[in-house]
């Protein structure tokens, strides 16, 4: 629910509310204060009625006129009426109806003899008025809530502007790009906060961002510099002309160490950017046509191997780096290269959801999810185990799932998208 | 070819030229940002070998200083820096190549050769070491009048010792060169020596010397 709506169905209830009960309590307050006028005039009746007795010393004659009437009845000797108020009908000559009135009803002596009088008088008018109250209360009542509704409709929505203009940037905000966030002006205090603390978190997650990316650079330098050294030594050295075989193979295996040094650097290198997130080319990679030129590209070491290649491809696109797509493929192809026996055979599976590699290979299942930790390695591979940590990090990053199974003598490597 | 070489680091520096040098190659060089700049200015080269990592700037700014003199010399980045936006950005801003430290000095030396060829267009498309004439825009092999028909790797291998004459060549500087860096290779040497026994074999067959040399434990050597 929006929060404009919430906002909105909240106020409109509680105007409700308060508008039905303080309209019952007017209804209740002006019914009280007619009638109370309505009994005043039948108070001012009753002492004109007891005058006119005490000074004639006999009963008026009994009125109906102009909406009010007064009646006598005797009363016996024992027989006692107490003062009260009471509803009551007025039938009403003119109209030949009967409407709601008023009594008072009384005692009042002549002479020896009580008599009990009652006076009524219409409350017609009075109801009318009242409903006149309350119809005009309900017109308001109406009317307010329509307005309400409109005018918070179109206020809300244009002040939460700014709002849902910062939101549209952030969700568009990306680490690489140098465009910085831009804000629309506005004059709410708490949006004027949010912009600025927009613009200061993104320049703050910038400079982070630009300081890991200047370290893994200057890490990358400090580390490849020494080995750039050893390796152009190596060259030169072989290059001198009385070297004898046990040295040659001394310094070949000095090669092979620096390779694997500065290999074991790259992927660690690697995993920190991936981790950090600091590798933003995401495109559209046709995930197809990668694996056929990948398995294209490794047709020598199959054929050196003598693996069988089998593949299923069907078309599929995925949204991410085409530089970490290929290094997941890579790592994935180089495993099941690597972990094959004489005469074995890969099958490469791409379905529309699922990407499957899997290959023959001696020995039993690896160990559960320990294939994904880093530097977990098969005593006899020859690799840094570092490739598929590199791959699982990577599956991480686009919540692709990874997972590892053994079957029929098979490992099966799968990436769910 | 006439070549500058920026780079910092002495050690390095020292062992480039000297493999440069050797075969006739006029190699200057700059250690730092401001020579750099001062010599580009001034002078042209075949190409010009360039680390990123200066003490005293930028490589790329060396980069767009060439690009504003409208200066068409070859450009090879050799960085230790190896994001793909540092790639993209020194290839957008017309380095010719980018090589990521640690390098082989036969690699630097092919893809430098490389460069070369590309960039001066008067016909010298034509690599020429004794009877073996290969024309690269065609990749075509020849020996004398006889066409050789190479594979690519093989072709790939031949250009590479022969911008790699006399020179002892590692078997993993050969396999870096034709699979690649990406592809680990260090226990996958021995087609390797397939590739090269098949050249070989190729060339003799076509009444070429052999000027492939084993040397053992380390590698091969082209020479006459």
């Amino acid at each position: 629910m929006k929060l404009a709506q919430k906002y909105n169905r909240v106020n409109l209830f509680t105007t409700l509310i308060i508008l039905v009960m303080s309209g019952a309590i007017y209804y209740f307050a002006i019914h009280y204060i007619l009638t109370s006028k309505l009994d005043n005039d039948l108070k001012i009746e009753e002492e004109e009625i007891i005058a006119s007795v005490q000074k004639y010393n006999k009963l008026p004659l009994p009125s109906d006129f102009k909406d009010q009437k007064v009646t006598y009845k005797e009363l016996g000797t024992t027989e006692e009426v107490e003062r009260y108020f009471v509803n009551t009908s007025y039938y009403n000559q003119d109209e030949k109806d009967s409407e709601p009135g008023r009594s008072l009803i009384t005692t009042v002596k002549a002479g020896d003899r009580s008599y009990a009088v009652t006076i009524t008088k219409s409350s017609l008018e009075a109801e009318d008025l009242v409903r006149l109250i309350f119809l005009i209360t309900l017109g308001v009542i109406i009317l307010l809530l329509i307005s309400l509704t409109v005018v918070n409709r179109f206020i809300l929505s244009s002040l939460w502007r700014p709002f849902y203009d910062i939101l549209k940037q952030l969700k568009a905000f990306n680490l690489a790009d140098k465009n910085e966030v831009s804000v629309q002006q506005t004059q709410i205090d708490e949006f004027q906060e949010l912009n600025q603390s927009v613009i200061a978190m993104s320049a703050r997650v910038r400079q982070d961002y630009k300081e890991l990316k200047s370290f893994t650079d200057n890490a990358s330098h400090e580390m490849m510099t020494p080995l750039a050294v050893i390796n152009s030594k190596l060259d030169t050295l072989i290059q001198t002309e009385a070297l004898s075989d046990r040295q040659g193979e001394l310094i070949e295996d000095v090669y092979l160490a620096v390779n694997k040094l500065s290999r074991l650097n790259q992927s660690l290198l690697l995993l920190a950017k991936i981790e950090n997130n600091l590798i933003k080319d995401e495109e559209d990679v046709s995930l197809d046509i990668l694996v056929a030129q990948k398995l294209r590209q490794f047709n020598e070491l199959f054929i050196a191997n003598e693996i069988q290649v089998e593949k299923k491809l069907e078309a599929r696109q995925l949204y991410m780096s085409k530089y970490l797509a290929d290094i997941m493929l890579n790592n994935l192809i180089n495993n099941a290269i690597r972990h094959n026996v004489q005469n074995g055979e890969i099958l490469v599976e791409l379905s529309a959801g699922v990407l499957s590699i899997s290959n023959t290979g001696a020995g039993k299942a690896l160990d559960g999810n320990r294939p994904f930790e880093r530097f977990y390695k098969d005593p006899a591979s020859e690799g840094a185990g570092l490739g598929l940590a590199i791959t699982s990090q990577i599956c991480n990053l686009y919540h692709y799932k990874l997972s590892y199974s053994y079957r029929a003598g098979r490992h099966i490597f799968s990436i769910k998208f | 070819m006439k070549i500058l070489l920026i780079e910092d680091e002495e050690a390095l520096r020292e062992d480039i030229i000297t493999y440069f040098t050797e075969e006739g190659s006029l190699c200057e060089t700059a250690d730092d940002y401001a020579t750099a700049l001062t010599k580009i200015n001034i002078y042209n080269y075949d190409c010009i070998v360039l680390d990123l990592t200066l003490p005293d700037g930028d490589g790329m700014e060396i980069l767009r200083k060439l690009k504003s003199l409208h200066k068409n010399d070859g450009v090879l980045i050799i960085s230790a820096r190896h994001s793909l936006d540092d790639k993209l950005s020194g290839l957008n801003l017309g380095a010719d190549d980018y090589l990521v430290k640690p390098f082989h000095l036969s690699e630097l030396k092919a893809r430098v050769s490389a460069i070369v060829r590309r960039k001066s267009f008067d016909g010298n498309n034509l690599i020429v070491f004794h009877e073996i004439n290969i024309d690269t825009l065609a990749m075509k092999t020849m020996v004398g009048q006889n066409i050789v028909n190479l594979t690519k790797k093989e072709y790939d291998l031949l250009v590479y010792f022969i911008a790699n004459q006399n020179k002892v060549i590692t078997k993993s500087a050969l396999a870096e060169h034709l699979w690649g860096d990406e592809i680990d290779l260090s226990d996958h040497f021995d087609f390797i020596y397939t590739h090269i026994k098949n050249l070989r074999k190729k060339l003799v067959e076509t009444g070429c010397n052999d000027y492939i040399k084993s040397m053992y434990g380390v590698g091969y050597k082209f020479s006459s």
